[in-house]
């Protein structure tokens, strides 16, 4: 459908449509860079102005499965909003934590070492922001407590919570958005992802070690005051947290098992969430379904339909060409600027609205290669499934290179200008770059060994 | 009556420059008009004479509240010696930073249930008072506006108490 309207045999016709939607994308995402404008309002008014002068149509906008709104991306955001809201106020999320810096014992870098690793492991299955907004502010009152600077347990925490949320289909966004342009399921992210973020957060453990570890020393009785909390206190709603952890458990399930069921992932955690909101005993569910994100929400509609715009016209299409002119053809060459390029690009602008380019843009290239395929057959190509693997690693890490590359970053960068602790954009990118370039080296080592040498 | 019937004028002020200890010394002892009655908020003027904000007891708690605390429950982990040593940290910092700028005000020429209305619909519980050039004539507050209405309830008899 998409080849009908934009071109024949590679050819891509470059009538008015096609600078238009070029250039009102262009637009969009200059805007969207200068930040002066809130992005979410851009996205909105830059898709509907490409369906009111006719470049899209509503139909397709709303309703294509190529070039529209990919709702699977939005409902599978939306239902976990809401899980977590739902799940917020029992306690649980200060429990983890407050038992953490316990187990920890109220040691200074044991404390960062774990609260970093709770971070990641939180935010392999919440959206790296909620986790963030989980764990800083009990980080904050346990730095206080131990008279600590806040500044290296803030940062460690949103750079892991970037790794962690690599590390399956339902951590990052980016992911969500290859899943399901892809059509790959949660065990393929399991087996082809996790593996080596477990590596790139050993190598991070290690290295924050050599970071902080050294300067930090705490007074016995101050540690007193983290050993005398008692993490039970935290817990406000014991039965909406047990029904909580069931839900959670059977939507941990069905992400598992979603693709032997033939279900979407985004089925998968609207279940979870319509099951909750049942059982929690809600009378009014307003509060909850106000409380996700939905500026956020908006601005991946927006968004999409903006795309949908330039593959329909041919500009992702001829992008590819480009692409592949470059790189004459080489595959793991591809995926190795794809994995570098999207870490790079990736710490200076949103790595979602890359993430929306980047998909089309694969898809076409795989077109382009191996012209008689199509659906399954072409996004899961042997050759192609190395491209996914490095967009994904190379668009989520990449985020930790500076204080402006993810949204956990640029939270916690807000909370420690609030405590009077302002994080300068040189002083996040002094730790974060390195830490950053350090993991996608551990991701070129990888994806090279295993897709170009091991082959499995 | 009116609120400049009620008002009661402005001795003890604010400077959006001046220090919390500072502010807090003079909340302990600042008096409200002729009674020696405490105030719990008092009115931040600027260099000109510019009302630009009000401070209450309320800012100077919020001034030495955590603001991760706000974020989760996380009351319950609170520490002795907290608060002694999160206030002194905060002695040396301004008023201006955690004054309300969204001051209430009222006119010195409208009727009592104004006052009643903007206290009900705006939380506050004192309110500058203008004059018809916007120049600050007075305050008015919660407890005179109370008199007002028991005065009115209560007629000549006393509330039957003799």
């Amino acid at each position: 459908m998409i080849q009908e309207v934009a071109a024949t045999s590679g050819q891509i016709l470059m009538g008015p449509k096609f600078w238009i939607a070029t250039a009102i994308f262009l637009l969009a995402y200059g805007l969207i860079i200068w930040d002066r404008i809130h992005k979410t309002i851009l996205a909105i008014f830059g898709a509907a102005l490409l369906i009111v002068i006719g470049i899209v149509t509503q139909e397709e906008a709303f309703s294509s499965m190529d070039i529209g709104v990919d709702w699977n991306v939005i409902f599978l955001l939306v239902s976990m909003m809401v899980i977590i809201n739902i799940m917020k106020p029992t306690g649980v999320f200060e429990y983890i934590a407050i038992k953490s810096a316990k187990v920890a014992k109220g040691e200074p870098f044991m404390i960062m070492a774990i609260f970093s690793t709770v971070t990641a492991v939180v935010s392999a299955f919440l959206d790296n922001v909620t986790t963030v907004l989980l764990i800083a502010p009990v980080t904050l009152l346990i730095c206080q407590a131990l008279e600590l600077d806040v500044v290296p347990f803030l940062i460690t925490e949103a750079i892991a919570s970037n790794i962690g949320g690599t590390a399956t289909l339902i951590g990052d966004p980016p992911n969500i958005m290859i899943a399901s342009k892809a059509q790959l399921d949660f065990m393929s992210f399991v087996y082809h992802l996790t593996p080596v973020i477990i590596v790139v957060l050993i190598a991070y453990i290690i290295s924050i070690k050599f970071i902080f570890g050294k300067k930090m020393v705490v007074k016995e009785e101050l540690r007193q005051r983290v050993m005398d909390m008692d993490e039970r206190e935290a817990i406000k709603d014991p039965v909406l947290l047990r029904k909580s952890l069931a839900v959670l458990a059977v939507t941990m399930t069905g992400f598992v098992v979603h693709g032997m069921l033939h279900l979407q992932p985004a089925t998968i955690a609207l279940f979870g969430a319509g099951l909750l909101l049942l059982v929690s005993g809600i009378k009014d569910p307003h509060h909850v379904l106000a409380e996700a994100e939905w500026s956020s929400l908006f601005f991946f509609i927006g968004l999409f339909i903006i795309i949908g715009a330039v593959v329909k016209v041919g500009l992702i299409k001829w992008m590819s060409i480009k692409v592949l002119e470059l790189t004459h053809g080489n595959l793991f060459g591809t995926s190795m600027i794809v994995l570098w390029f999207s870490a790079f690009a990736s710490a200076f602008i949103d790595n979602i609205p890359y993430v929306a380019t980047m998909n089309p843009l694969i898809i076409d290239m795989a077109k382009q290669l191996w012209p008689n395929l199509s659906g399954v057959e072409l996004l899961h190509h042997p050759d192609l499934m190395p491209m996914w693997w490095s967009l994904a690693l190379g668009a989520c890490l990449g985020g930790n290179g500076t204080a402006i590359g993810a949204s956990a970053n640029v939270i916690v960068v807000g909370m420690a200008e609030k405590m009077g602790k302002p994080i300068s954009f040189r002083k996040f990118m002094l730790y974060g770059m390195p830490l950053m370039i350090e993991s996608v080296i551990i991701c070129m080592i990888y994806v090279w060994l295993r897709y170009y040498i091991l082959k499995v | 009556m009116k609120v400049q019937d009620l008002m009661v004028p402005i001795r003890d002020f604010l400077k959006p420059d001046s220090t919390l200890r500072e502010a807090v010394n003079l909340l302990k002892t600042a008096a409200r008009g002729e009674q020696r009655v405490g105030v719990m908020g008092l009115p931040v003027f600027d260099n000109s004479g510019k009302l630009v904000g009000m401070l209450s007891m309320t800012d100077i708690l919020r001034a030495v509240y955590p603001s991760y605390m706000s974020m989760m429950n996380l009351g319950d982990f609170a520490w002795d010696g907290m608060l002694e040593s999160l206030a002194a940290q905060a002695r040396d910092k301004k008023v201006g930073e955690f004054m309300s700028r969204d001051v209430v005000t009222v006119n010195e020429n409208e009727p009592l249930m104004e006052c009643v209305d903007l206290i009900l619909k705006k939380r506050v519980t004192r309110m500058p008072v203008l004059d018809k050039e916007g120049k600050v004539v007075g305050m008015v507050y919660l407890r005179d506006i109370f008199f007002a209405i028991t005065k009115a309830m209560l007629g000549e008899d006393n509330g039957g108490v003799k």
